[in-house]
Protein backbone atom coordinates (compact mmCIF):
# COMPACT_ATOMS: atom_id res chain seq x y z
CA UNK A 1 0.00 0.00 0.00
CA UNK A 2 2.63 2.74 0.30
CA UNK A 3 3.56 2.56 -3.52
CA UNK A 4 6.49 5.96 -4.36
CA UNK A 5 4.76 9.11 -4.31
CA UNK A 6 4.81 10.35 -7.99
CA UNK A 7 3.92 14.14 -7.85
CA UNK A 8 3.58 15.96 -4.44
CA UNK A 9 1.79 19.07 -4.15
CA UNK A 10 2.63 20.85 -0.58
CA UNK A 11 0.45 24.03 0.15
CA UNK A 12 0.00 24.47 -3.63
CA UNK A 13 -1.84 27.81 -4.57
CA UNK A 14 -2.22 29.54 -8.09
CA UNK A 15 -3.85 32.45 -8.62
CA UNK A 16 -4.94 34.51 -11.68
CA UNK A 17 -4.82 38.60 -11.08
CA UNK A 18 -6.00 38.93 -7.78
CA UNK A 19 -8.11 35.87 -7.88
CA UNK A 20 -6.57 32.89 -5.62
CA UNK A 21 -8.25 29.34 -8.34
CA UNK A 22 -6.35 26.89 -6.31
CA UNK A 23 -5.31 27.23 -2.48
CA UNK A 24 -3.53 25.63 -0.30
CA UNK A 25 -3.86 22.20 -1.91
CA UNK A 26 -1.60 19.13 -0.35
CA UNK A 27 -2.02 16.10 -2.60
CA UNK A 28 -0.20 12.88 -3.74
CA UNK A 29 -0.13 10.82 -6.53
CA UNK A 30 1.20 7.60 -5.85
CA UNK A 31 2.64 5.30 -8.30
CA UNK A 32 -0.06 2.70 -10.17
CA UNK A 33 -2.76 4.45 -8.79
CA UNK A 34 -5.40 6.08 -10.52
CA UNK A 35 -6.63 9.45 -8.54
CA UNK A 36 -9.65 11.01 -9.48
CA UNK A 37 -10.57 14.69 -9.64
CA UNK A 38 -14.33 15.76 -9.26
CA UNK A 39 -15.81 18.91 -8.08
CA UNK A 40 -17.77 21.65 -9.85
CA UNK A 41 -17.12 23.40 -12.85
CA UNK A 42 -14.66 26.01 -12.75
CA UNK A 43 -13.33 25.19 -9.60
CA UNK A 44 -9.66 25.04 -10.74
CA UNK A 45 -9.29 21.24 -11.85
CA UNK A 46 -7.91 21.75 -15.15
CA UNK A 47 -5.33 24.48 -13.26
CA UNK A 48 -4.47 22.10 -11.07
CA UNK A 49 -3.75 19.10 -13.65
CA UNK A 50 -1.61 21.84 -15.86
CA UNK A 51 0.26 22.85 -11.98
CA UNK A 52 0.65 18.97 -11.80
CA UNK A 53 2.50 19.03 -15.49
CA UNK A 54 4.51 22.27 -14.88
CA UNK A 55 2.31 24.20 -18.07
CA UNK A 56 1.21 26.59 -15.01
CA UNK A 57 4.04 27.99 -12.45
CA UNK A 58 2.56 28.11 -8.71
CA UNK A 59 2.11 31.43 -6.60
CA UNK A 60 2.65 29.87 -3.72
CA UNK A 61 3.65 26.20 -2.26
CA UNK A 62 5.29 24.03 -4.73
CA UNK A 63 5.01 20.24 -6.79
CA UNK A 64 7.34 18.17 -6.46
CA UNK A 65 7.49 15.04 -9.15
CA UNK A 66 10.05 12.09 -7.91
CA UNK A 67 10.75 14.50 -4.90
CA UNK A 68 11.80 17.24 -7.48
CA UNK A 69 10.65 21.03 -7.50
CA UNK A 70 9.20 21.19 -10.86
CA UNK A 71 9.28 25.32 -10.27
CA UNK A 72 13.31 25.02 -9.88
CA UNK A 73 14.23 22.34 -12.22
CA UNK A 74 15.42 24.55 -15.34
CA UNK A 75 14.73 23.77 -19.14
CA UNK A 76 16.06 20.79 -19.37
CA UNK A 77 15.37 19.07 -16.05
CA UNK A 78 11.86 20.06 -17.02
CA UNK A 79 12.13 18.22 -20.08
CA UNK A 80 13.59 14.77 -18.35
CA UNK A 81 10.83 15.04 -16.05
CA UNK A 82 8.15 15.55 -18.80
CA UNK A 83 8.96 12.65 -20.75
CA UNK A 84 7.15 10.30 -18.54
CA UNK A 85 3.84 12.28 -18.88
CA UNK A 86 0.87 12.07 -21.21
CA UNK A 87 -1.59 14.36 -21.21
CA UNK A 88 -5.04 14.80 -22.65
CA UNK A 89 -6.53 18.27 -22.40
CA UNK A 90 -9.82 19.17 -22.01
CA UNK A 91 -10.10 20.79 -25.43
CA UNK A 92 -8.33 18.51 -27.01
CA UNK A 93 -5.53 20.66 -28.31
CA UNK A 94 -4.59 19.04 -31.53
CA UNK A 95 -2.30 20.20 -34.06
CA UNK A 96 -4.43 21.29 -36.33
CA UNK A 97 -1.82 21.75 -38.92
CA UNK A 98 -0.84 18.00 -38.54
CA UNK A 99 -3.02 14.93 -39.58
CA UNK A 100 -3.96 12.44 -37.39
CA UNK A 101 -1.13 9.86 -37.71
CA UNK A 102 1.39 12.57 -37.47
CA UNK A 103 -0.60 14.31 -34.43
CA UNK A 104 -0.01 10.74 -32.78
CA UNK A 105 3.21 10.46 -33.95
CA UNK A 106 4.63 13.39 -32.24
CA UNK A 107 5.70 12.52 -29.15
CA UNK A 108 7.62 9.78 -30.41
CA UNK A 109 9.27 11.80 -32.91
CA UNK A 110 10.39 14.31 -30.20
CA UNK A 111 11.16 12.52 -27.36
CA UNK A 112 11.45 8.48 -28.31
CA UNK A 113 14.51 8.56 -30.65
CA UNK A 114 12.88 5.19 -32.73
CA UNK A 115 13.23 4.19 -36.34
CA UNK A 116 10.47 5.67 -38.45
CA UNK A 117 9.09 2.27 -38.96
CA UNK A 118 8.96 1.75 -35.78
CA UNK A 119 6.90 4.83 -34.92
CA UNK A 120 4.54 4.14 -38.29
CA UNK A 121 3.84 0.93 -36.79
CA UNK A 122 3.02 1.82 -33.06
CA UNK A 123 1.42 4.91 -34.16
CA UNK A 124 -1.29 2.65 -36.51
CA UNK A 125 -1.38 0.08 -33.16
CA UNK A 126 -2.31 2.91 -30.98
CA UNK A 127 -5.16 4.55 -33.49
CA UNK A 128 -6.21 1.02 -34.14
CA UNK A 129 -6.85 0.35 -30.51
CA UNK A 130 -8.98 3.62 -30.30
CA UNK A 131 -11.29 2.69 -33.31
CA UNK A 132 -9.44 5.31 -35.47
CA UNK A 133 -7.46 3.13 -38.25
CA UNK A 134 -9.75 4.26 -41.03
CA UNK A 135 -8.71 8.65 -39.94
CA UNK A 136 -5.06 8.41 -39.96
CA UNK A 137 -4.72 11.14 -42.97
CA UNK A 138 -7.35 12.78 -41.77
CA UNK A 139 -7.05 16.48 -40.81
CA UNK A 140 -8.40 16.81 -36.97
CA UNK A 141 -10.93 19.48 -38.28
CA UNK A 142 -12.29 16.30 -40.45
CA UNK A 143 -13.16 15.11 -36.94
CA UNK A 144 -16.31 14.71 -34.56
CA UNK A 145 -15.79 15.79 -31.03
CA UNK A 146 -15.47 12.10 -29.80
CA UNK A 147 -12.91 11.65 -32.71
CA UNK A 148 -10.62 14.19 -31.42
CA UNK A 149 -10.91 13.10 -27.56
CA UNK A 150 -9.75 9.47 -28.84
CA UNK A 151 -6.69 10.89 -30.82
CA UNK A 152 -5.97 12.95 -27.92
CA UNK A 153 -6.02 10.13 -25.79
CA UNK A 154 -3.99 7.95 -28.33
CA UNK A 155 -1.52 10.92 -28.65
CA UNK A 156 -0.45 10.71 -24.92
CA UNK A 157 -0.30 7.41 -24.46
CA UNK A 158 1.24 6.26 -26.95
CA UNK A 159 4.38 6.55 -25.36
CA UNK A 160 3.03 4.53 -22.49
CA UNK A 161 3.92 7.13 -19.65
CA UNK A 162 4.86 6.56 -16.29
CA UNK A 163 2.26 9.54 -15.31
CA UNK A 164 -0.95 10.29 -17.38
CA UNK A 165 -3.08 12.90 -16.84
CA UNK A 166 -7.23 13.15 -18.65
CA UNK A 167 -8.68 16.19 -17.89
CA UNK A 168 -12.43 15.56 -18.79
CA UNK A 169 -11.75 12.70 -21.29
CA UNK A 170 -15.52 12.22 -21.71
CA UNK A 171 -16.96 15.49 -21.64
CA UNK A 172 -19.60 16.57 -24.28
CA UNK A 173 -19.55 12.77 -25.19
CA UNK A 174 -22.46 10.54 -26.00
CA UNK A 175 -22.56 7.25 -23.15
CA UNK A 176 -21.40 4.80 -25.76
CA UNK A 177 -18.25 6.52 -26.57
CA UNK A 178 -17.78 8.14 -22.83
CA UNK A 179 -17.64 4.50 -21.71
CA UNK A 180 -15.34 3.48 -24.48
CA UNK A 181 -13.12 6.27 -23.01
CA UNK A 182 -12.99 4.99 -19.85
CA UNK A 183 -12.18 1.34 -20.61
CA UNK A 184 -9.46 2.59 -22.73
CA UNK A 185 -7.95 4.61 -19.84
CA UNK A 186 -8.31 1.11 -18.35
CA UNK A 187 -6.73 -0.54 -20.49
CA UNK A 188 -3.76 2.35 -20.65
CA UNK A 189 -3.13 1.47 -17.18
CA UNK A 190 -3.03 -2.13 -16.90
CA UNK A 191 -0.91 -1.98 -19.47
CA UNK A 192 1.75 0.20 -17.74
CA UNK A 193 0.46 -0.50 -14.73
CA UNK A 194 3.17 1.22 -12.31
CA UNK A 195 1.86 4.64 -14.04
CA UNK A 196 0.22 7.01 -11.89
CA UNK A 197 -3.08 8.55 -13.53
CA UNK A 198 -5.51 11.31 -12.73
CA UNK A 199 -8.21 11.51 -14.46
CA UNK A 200 -10.55 14.62 -14.17
CA UNK A 201 -14.05 14.14 -14.65
CA UNK A 202 -18.17 14.95 -14.13
CA UNK A 203 -18.57 11.28 -14.54
CA UNK A 204 -18.55 9.72 -11.03
CA UNK A 205 -20.58 6.74 -12.42
CA UNK A 206 -17.93 5.61 -14.71
CA UNK A 207 -15.04 7.11 -12.50
CA UNK A 208 -16.02 4.58 -9.78
CA UNK A 209 -14.59 1.20 -12.34
CA UNK A 210 -10.85 3.10 -12.24
CA UNK A 211 -10.23 5.15 -9.45
CA UNK A 212 -8.54 4.27 -6.63
CA UNK A 213 -8.53 7.25 -4.66
CA UNK A 214 -11.06 10.46 -5.15
CA UNK A 215 -10.29 14.01 -4.78
CA UNK A 216 -12.59 16.78 -4.86
CA UNK A 217 -11.97 20.37 -5.38
CA UNK A 218 -14.02 23.12 -4.03
CA UNK A 219 -13.42 26.73 -5.08
CA UNK A 220 -9.76 25.77 -5.43
CA UNK A 221 -9.18 24.35 -2.11
CA UNK A 222 -9.22 20.32 -1.28
CA UNK A 223 -12.78 19.69 0.66
CA UNK A 224 -12.06 15.29 -0.01
CA UNK A 225 -9.42 12.91 -0.24
CA UNK A 226 -9.88 9.44 -0.29
CA UNK A 227 -11.18 6.08 -1.48
CA UNK A 228 -15.39 6.30 -1.94
CA UNK A 229 -15.66 4.21 1.25
CA UNK A 230 -14.07 7.15 3.28
CA UNK A 231 -17.03 9.05 2.04
CA UNK A 232 -19.09 8.75 5.73
CA UNK A 233 -16.52 11.25 7.43
CA UNK A 234 -17.06 13.40 4.35
CA UNK A 235 -18.57 16.93 3.98
CA UNK A 236 -22.16 17.04 2.82
CA UNK A 237 -21.28 18.36 -0.64
CA UNK A 238 -18.71 15.48 -1.49
CA UNK A 239 -21.27 13.33 -0.67
CA UNK A 240 -23.64 15.11 -2.46
CA UNK A 241 -21.61 14.87 -5.77
CA UNK A 242 -20.83 11.52 -5.61
CA UNK A 243 -24.34 10.99 -4.89
CA UNK A 244 -25.36 12.35 -8.39
CA UNK A 245 -27.76 14.96 -9.21
CA UNK A 246 -30.98 13.95 -7.80
CA UNK A 247 -29.77 13.85 -4.23
CA UNK A 248 -28.68 17.26 -3.86
CA UNK A 249 -27.31 20.12 -6.54
CA UNK A 250 -23.82 21.21 -6.33
CA UNK A 251 -23.37 25.06 -6.97
CA UNK A 252 -21.81 25.57 -10.55
CA UNK A 253 -19.02 27.94 -11.61
CA UNK B 1 -1.26 67.05 -3.08
CA UNK B 2 0.63 64.03 -2.15
CA UNK B 3 -2.74 61.82 -4.19
CA UNK B 4 -1.67 64.04 -7.25
CA UNK B 5 1.97 62.97 -7.19
CA UNK B 6 0.70 59.60 -6.77
CA UNK B 7 -1.75 59.55 -9.29
CA UNK B 8 0.68 61.09 -11.89
CA UNK B 9 3.14 58.71 -11.26
CA UNK B 10 1.25 55.90 -11.76
CA UNK B 11 -0.44 57.37 -14.99
CA UNK B 12 2.78 57.75 -16.41
CA UNK B 13 4.93 54.88 -14.90
CA UNK B 14 2.25 52.39 -15.68
CA UNK B 15 2.48 52.45 -18.92
CA UNK B 16 6.60 52.78 -18.82
CA UNK B 17 6.58 49.39 -16.54
CA UNK B 18 4.13 47.76 -19.16
CA UNK B 19 6.68 48.98 -22.18
CA UNK B 20 9.69 48.05 -20.41
CA UNK B 21 7.94 44.29 -19.79
CA UNK B 22 7.10 44.49 -23.78
CA UNK B 23 10.49 44.99 -24.46
CA UNK B 24 11.66 42.54 -22.36
CA UNK B 25 9.98 39.90 -23.55
CA UNK B 26 10.37 40.54 -26.85
CA UNK B 27 14.35 40.56 -25.94
CA UNK B 28 13.68 37.28 -23.80
CA UNK B 29 12.29 35.51 -26.94
CA UNK B 30 15.22 36.81 -29.36
CA UNK B 31 17.58 35.44 -26.69
CA UNK B 32 15.64 31.62 -27.08
CA UNK B 33 16.34 32.19 -31.11
CA UNK B 34 19.67 32.84 -30.71
CA UNK B 35 20.26 30.03 -28.66
CA UNK B 36 18.49 27.71 -31.15
CA UNK B 37 20.58 28.77 -33.90
CA UNK B 38 24.06 28.37 -31.91
CA UNK B 39 22.59 24.81 -31.13
CA UNK B 40 22.00 24.24 -34.95
CA UNK B 41 18.20 23.16 -34.05
CA UNK B 42 16.43 24.02 -36.87
CA UNK B 43 14.14 22.38 -38.98
CA UNK B 44 14.72 22.63 -42.52
CA UNK B 45 11.81 21.89 -44.13
CA UNK B 46 9.52 24.24 -42.21
CA UNK B 47 11.59 26.83 -42.74
CA UNK B 48 11.26 26.32 -46.85
CA UNK B 49 7.65 25.85 -46.49
CA UNK B 50 7.72 29.31 -44.42
CA UNK B 51 10.11 31.09 -46.94
CA UNK B 52 7.10 29.85 -49.89
CA UNK B 53 4.67 31.05 -47.82
CA UNK B 54 5.78 34.53 -46.89
CA UNK B 55 7.19 34.95 -50.32
CA UNK B 56 3.88 34.21 -51.81
CA UNK B 57 1.68 36.17 -49.24
CA UNK B 58 4.11 39.29 -49.98
CA UNK B 59 4.77 39.27 -53.86
CA UNK B 60 1.30 40.74 -55.02
CA UNK B 61 1.70 43.78 -52.50
CA UNK B 62 5.26 44.16 -52.98
CA UNK B 63 5.08 44.28 -56.62
CA UNK B 64 1.93 47.23 -56.25
CA UNK B 65 2.83 49.15 -53.52
CA UNK B 66 6.70 49.39 -55.08
CA UNK B 67 5.69 49.97 -58.66
CA UNK B 68 3.44 53.32 -57.05
CA UNK B 69 6.70 54.14 -55.21
CA UNK B 70 8.29 54.75 -58.34
CA UNK B 71 5.73 55.95 -60.48
CA UNK B 72 4.84 58.32 -57.72
CA UNK B 73 8.22 59.18 -56.06
CA UNK B 74 9.82 59.89 -59.99
CA UNK B 75 6.99 62.13 -61.11
CA UNK B 76 7.33 64.37 -57.99
CA UNK B 77 10.98 64.36 -58.18
CA UNK B 78 11.25 64.98 -62.18
CA UNK B 79 8.63 67.77 -61.74
CA UNK B 80 10.66 69.56 -59.38
CA UNK B 81 14.02 69.24 -61.38
CA UNK B 82 11.83 69.86 -64.80
CA UNK B 83 10.87 73.46 -62.82
CA UNK B 84 14.63 74.05 -61.71
CA UNK B 85 17.47 72.78 -63.79
CA UNK B 86 16.23 70.80 -66.30
CA UNK B 87 19.02 68.39 -66.27
CA UNK B 88 17.09 64.76 -65.68
CA UNK B 89 21.19 62.76 -66.46
CA UNK B 90 21.33 62.18 -62.07
CA UNK B 91 17.77 61.72 -61.48
CA UNK B 92 17.69 57.54 -62.45
CA UNK B 93 20.73 57.00 -60.62
CA UNK B 94 20.21 59.17 -57.40
CA UNK B 95 16.67 57.45 -57.40
CA UNK B 96 18.37 54.01 -57.64
CA UNK B 97 20.45 55.16 -54.61
CA UNK B 98 17.86 56.19 -52.43
CA UNK B 99 16.18 52.75 -53.43
CA UNK B 100 18.62 50.63 -52.34
CA UNK B 101 19.42 52.34 -48.89
CA UNK B 102 15.81 53.26 -47.62
CA UNK B 103 12.90 52.80 -49.59
CA UNK B 104 12.45 49.37 -50.82
CA UNK B 105 13.97 47.59 -47.94
CA UNK B 106 12.14 49.70 -45.35
CA UNK B 107 8.77 49.99 -47.32
CA UNK B 108 8.88 45.98 -48.21
CA UNK B 109 9.55 45.59 -44.52
CA UNK B 110 6.55 47.34 -43.30
CA UNK B 111 4.56 45.85 -45.78
CA UNK B 112 5.83 42.11 -44.58
CA UNK B 113 5.23 43.18 -41.03
CA UNK B 114 1.80 43.88 -41.46
CA UNK B 115 0.97 40.75 -43.52
CA UNK B 116 3.52 38.31 -42.44
CA UNK B 117 3.84 39.69 -39.02
CA UNK B 118 -0.28 39.06 -38.36
CA UNK B 119 -0.45 36.19 -39.91
CA UNK B 120 2.21 34.75 -37.21
CA UNK B 121 0.70 36.68 -34.42
CA UNK B 122 -3.04 35.11 -35.22
CA UNK B 123 -1.42 31.47 -36.09
CA UNK B 124 0.81 31.08 -32.59
CA UNK B 125 -1.99 33.25 -30.66
CA UNK B 126 -4.88 30.20 -31.93
CA UNK B 127 -2.68 27.96 -30.98
CA UNK B 128 -1.98 29.54 -27.41
CA UNK B 129 -5.89 29.26 -26.86
CA UNK B 130 -6.22 25.98 -28.18
CA UNK B 131 -3.77 24.32 -25.78
CA UNK B 132 -1.63 23.69 -28.90
CA UNK B 133 1.35 25.17 -27.61
CA UNK B 134 0.57 23.44 -23.85
CA UNK B 135 0.61 20.22 -26.22
CA UNK B 136 3.74 20.90 -27.83
CA UNK B 137 5.49 21.66 -24.29
CA UNK B 138 4.22 18.52 -23.26
CA UNK B 139 6.40 16.83 -25.59
CA UNK B 140 9.44 18.33 -24.91
CA UNK B 141 8.80 20.91 -28.42
CA UNK B 142 10.01 24.14 -27.01
CA UNK B 143 7.17 26.63 -28.54
CA UNK B 144 10.06 29.55 -29.54
CA UNK B 145 11.80 26.50 -31.19
CA UNK B 146 9.57 24.87 -32.70
CA UNK B 147 7.48 27.52 -34.12
CA UNK B 148 9.42 31.18 -34.35
CA UNK B 149 12.85 29.60 -35.31
CA UNK B 150 11.80 28.92 -38.42
CA UNK B 151 9.62 31.78 -39.16
CA UNK B 152 12.90 34.14 -38.48
CA UNK B 153 15.15 32.56 -40.68
CA UNK B 154 12.03 32.28 -43.89
CA UNK B 155 11.46 35.59 -43.22
CA UNK B 156 15.08 36.90 -42.96
CA UNK B 157 15.98 35.61 -46.22
CA UNK B 158 12.79 35.98 -48.01
CA UNK B 159 12.89 40.02 -47.11
CA UNK B 160 16.37 40.14 -48.80
CA UNK B 161 14.74 38.32 -51.95
CA UNK B 162 11.99 40.56 -51.56
CA UNK B 163 14.00 43.89 -51.61
CA UNK B 164 16.05 43.08 -54.53
CA UNK B 165 12.64 42.47 -56.46
CA UNK B 166 11.32 45.47 -54.85
CA UNK B 167 14.53 47.77 -56.13
CA UNK B 168 13.61 45.94 -59.44
CA UNK B 169 10.04 46.39 -59.56
CA UNK B 170 10.57 50.32 -58.41
CA UNK B 171 13.09 50.71 -60.83
CA UNK B 172 11.15 49.89 -63.71
CA UNK B 173 8.16 51.68 -62.97
CA UNK B 174 10.08 54.82 -62.31
CA UNK B 175 11.98 54.13 -65.34
CA UNK B 176 8.69 53.90 -67.43
CA UNK B 177 7.20 57.08 -65.85
CA UNK B 178 10.33 59.11 -66.71
CA UNK B 179 11.12 57.73 -70.15
CA UNK B 180 6.80 58.28 -70.86
CA UNK B 181 6.58 61.85 -69.20
CA UNK B 182 9.58 63.18 -69.17
CA UNK B 183 11.37 61.63 -72.27
CA UNK B 184 14.20 60.35 -70.39
CA UNK B 185 15.75 57.29 -71.97
CA UNK B 186 16.17 54.32 -70.12
CA UNK B 187 19.81 54.20 -70.79
CA UNK B 188 20.26 56.99 -68.80
CA UNK B 189 17.50 56.37 -66.00
CA UNK B 190 18.61 53.21 -65.43
CA UNK B 191 22.70 53.66 -64.33
CA UNK B 192 24.10 52.36 -61.07
CA UNK B 193 26.86 55.54 -61.14
CA UNK B 194 25.88 56.60 -57.62
CA UNK B 195 25.38 53.08 -56.09
CA UNK B 196 28.50 51.19 -54.45
CA UNK B 197 28.56 48.40 -53.19
CA UNK B 198 28.01 49.76 -49.31
CA UNK B 199 24.86 51.24 -50.28
CA UNK B 200 23.74 47.69 -51.51
CA UNK B 201 24.95 46.16 -48.53
CA UNK B 202 23.34 48.96 -46.07
CA UNK B 203 19.73 48.07 -48.01
CA UNK B 204 20.42 44.53 -47.51
CA UNK B 205 21.37 44.15 -43.75
CA UNK B 206 18.47 46.50 -43.22
CA UNK B 207 16.07 43.80 -44.98
CA UNK B 208 17.48 40.78 -43.16
CA UNK B 209 17.45 42.45 -40.05
CA UNK B 210 13.75 43.36 -40.03
CA UNK B 211 12.99 40.15 -41.43
CA UNK B 212 14.61 38.39 -38.92
CA UNK B 213 12.86 40.99 -36.35
CA UNK B 214 9.30 40.39 -37.60
CA UNK B 215 8.97 36.79 -36.58
CA UNK B 216 10.43 37.47 -32.82
CA UNK B 217 8.45 40.34 -32.17
CA UNK B 218 4.80 38.57 -33.90
CA UNK B 219 5.24 35.79 -32.22
CA UNK B 220 5.86 36.53 -28.66
CA UNK B 221 3.08 38.79 -29.37
CA UNK B 222 0.85 35.51 -30.11
CA UNK B 223 2.70 33.63 -27.47
CA UNK B 224 1.38 36.09 -24.94
CA UNK B 225 -1.94 35.49 -26.30
CA UNK B 226 -4.48 34.50 -23.77
CA UNK B 227 -8.81 34.46 -23.37
CA UNK B 228 -9.81 32.75 -26.62
CA UNK B 229 -10.74 34.65 -30.19
CA UNK B 230 -10.52 38.13 -28.32
CA UNK B 231 -7.26 37.19 -27.10
CA UNK B 232 -5.92 36.14 -30.51
CA UNK B 233 -7.44 39.67 -32.29
CA UNK B 234 -5.57 41.60 -29.66
CA UNK B 235 -2.19 39.68 -30.10
CA UNK B 236 -2.56 40.24 -34.22
CA UNK B 237 -2.72 43.55 -33.59
CA UNK B 238 -0.53 44.55 -31.13
CA UNK B 239 1.68 41.77 -33.66
CA UNK B 240 1.15 44.53 -36.30
CA UNK B 241 1.64 47.38 -34.45
CA UNK B 242 4.92 46.36 -32.47
CA UNK B 243 6.59 44.38 -35.54
CA UNK B 244 5.87 47.95 -37.91
CA UNK B 245 7.32 49.56 -35.02
CA UNK B 246 10.31 47.35 -34.64
CA UNK B 247 10.88 48.13 -38.89
CA UNK B 248 11.01 51.88 -38.13
CA UNK B 249 13.59 51.31 -35.33
CA UNK B 250 15.75 49.19 -36.87
CA UNK B 251 15.73 51.47 -39.53
CA UNK B 252 17.10 54.17 -37.76
CA UNK B 253 19.25 52.44 -35.85
CA UNK B 254 20.91 51.05 -38.66
CA UNK B 255 21.33 53.83 -40.91
CA UNK B 256 22.36 55.45 -37.19
CA UNK B 257 25.48 53.26 -37.53
CA UNK B 258 25.92 52.70 -40.85
CA UNK B 259 26.46 56.62 -40.66
CA UNK B 260 28.54 56.92 -37.41
CA UNK B 261 30.60 54.21 -37.66
CA UNK B 262 30.57 52.82 -41.64
CA UNK B 263 30.07 56.59 -42.89
CA UNK B 264 27.82 55.11 -45.08
N1 LIG C 1 -5.30 31.21 -18.06
C1 LIG C 1 -6.24 31.67 -17.19
N2 LIG C 1 -6.32 32.99 -16.95
C2 LIG C 1 -7.23 33.47 -16.08
N3 LIG C 1 -8.10 32.72 -15.40
C3 LIG C 1 -8.06 31.40 -15.58
C4 LIG C 1 -7.13 30.81 -16.48
N4 LIG C 1 -7.32 29.46 -16.47
C5 LIG C 1 -8.32 29.24 -15.60
N5 LIG C 1 -8.77 30.39 -15.05
C6 LIG C 1 -9.83 30.52 -14.06
O1 LIG C 1 -9.59 29.57 -13.06
C7 LIG C 1 -10.79 29.01 -12.62
C8 LIG C 1 -10.70 27.51 -12.62
O2 LIG C 1 -10.65 27.06 -13.95
P1 LIG C 1 -10.50 25.55 -14.36
O3 LIG C 1 -10.34 25.53 -15.83
O4 LIG C 1 -9.46 24.92 -13.54
O5 LIG C 1 -11.92 24.95 -13.96
P2 LIG C 1 -12.37 23.45 -14.02
O6 LIG C 1 -12.57 23.00 -12.64
O7 LIG C 1 -11.44 22.68 -14.87
O8 LIG C 1 -13.79 23.57 -14.74
P3 LIG C 1 -14.48 22.58 -15.79
O9 LIG C 1 -15.00 21.44 -15.03
O10 LIG C 1 -15.55 23.39 -16.39
O11 LIG C 1 -13.42 22.19 -16.76
C9 LIG C 1 -11.90 29.57 -13.48
O12 LIG C 1 -12.57 30.55 -12.74
C10 LIG C 1 -11.18 30.17 -14.63
O13 LIG C 1 -11.84 31.33 -15.05
MG1 LIG D 1 -11.47 21.98 -16.75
Amino acid sequence: MTAPVAIRCEDLGKRFDDAWVLRGVDLEVRRGEVLGVIGPGGHGKSVLLKCLAGLLTPDAGRVLVDGEDLARLGPLGLARVREQYGYVFQNYALFDFMSVRDNVAFPLRQQAHLPDAEIDARVAARLAEVGLAHALDLLPRELSGGMKKRVGLARATVGDPAIALYDDPSAGLDPVTSSKIFQLIARMHARRPDAATVVVSHDVDRMRAICDRYVMLERGRVVFVGAESALGDAPEVVAAFFGGAERAPTGGG
Amino acid sequence: MNGALEATLRAVGGPLVAVGRHVFDIYSVFAQVVTALLKGAVRWREVFRQAYLIGNRSLFFITVTLGFLGLISVYQVASQIQRILPDFTMMGPAFIQLMWREFAPTITGLMVATRVGSGIAAEIGSMVVTEQVDALRMCNADPVRYLIVPRTIASAVMLVMLTIYAVLVATLAGMALADVVFDVSPSTFVSLQLVSPRDVALGLVKAFSYGFWIPIVAGQAGLAASGGSAGVGWATTRAVVSSSFAVILLDFIISGIGYAVFNL
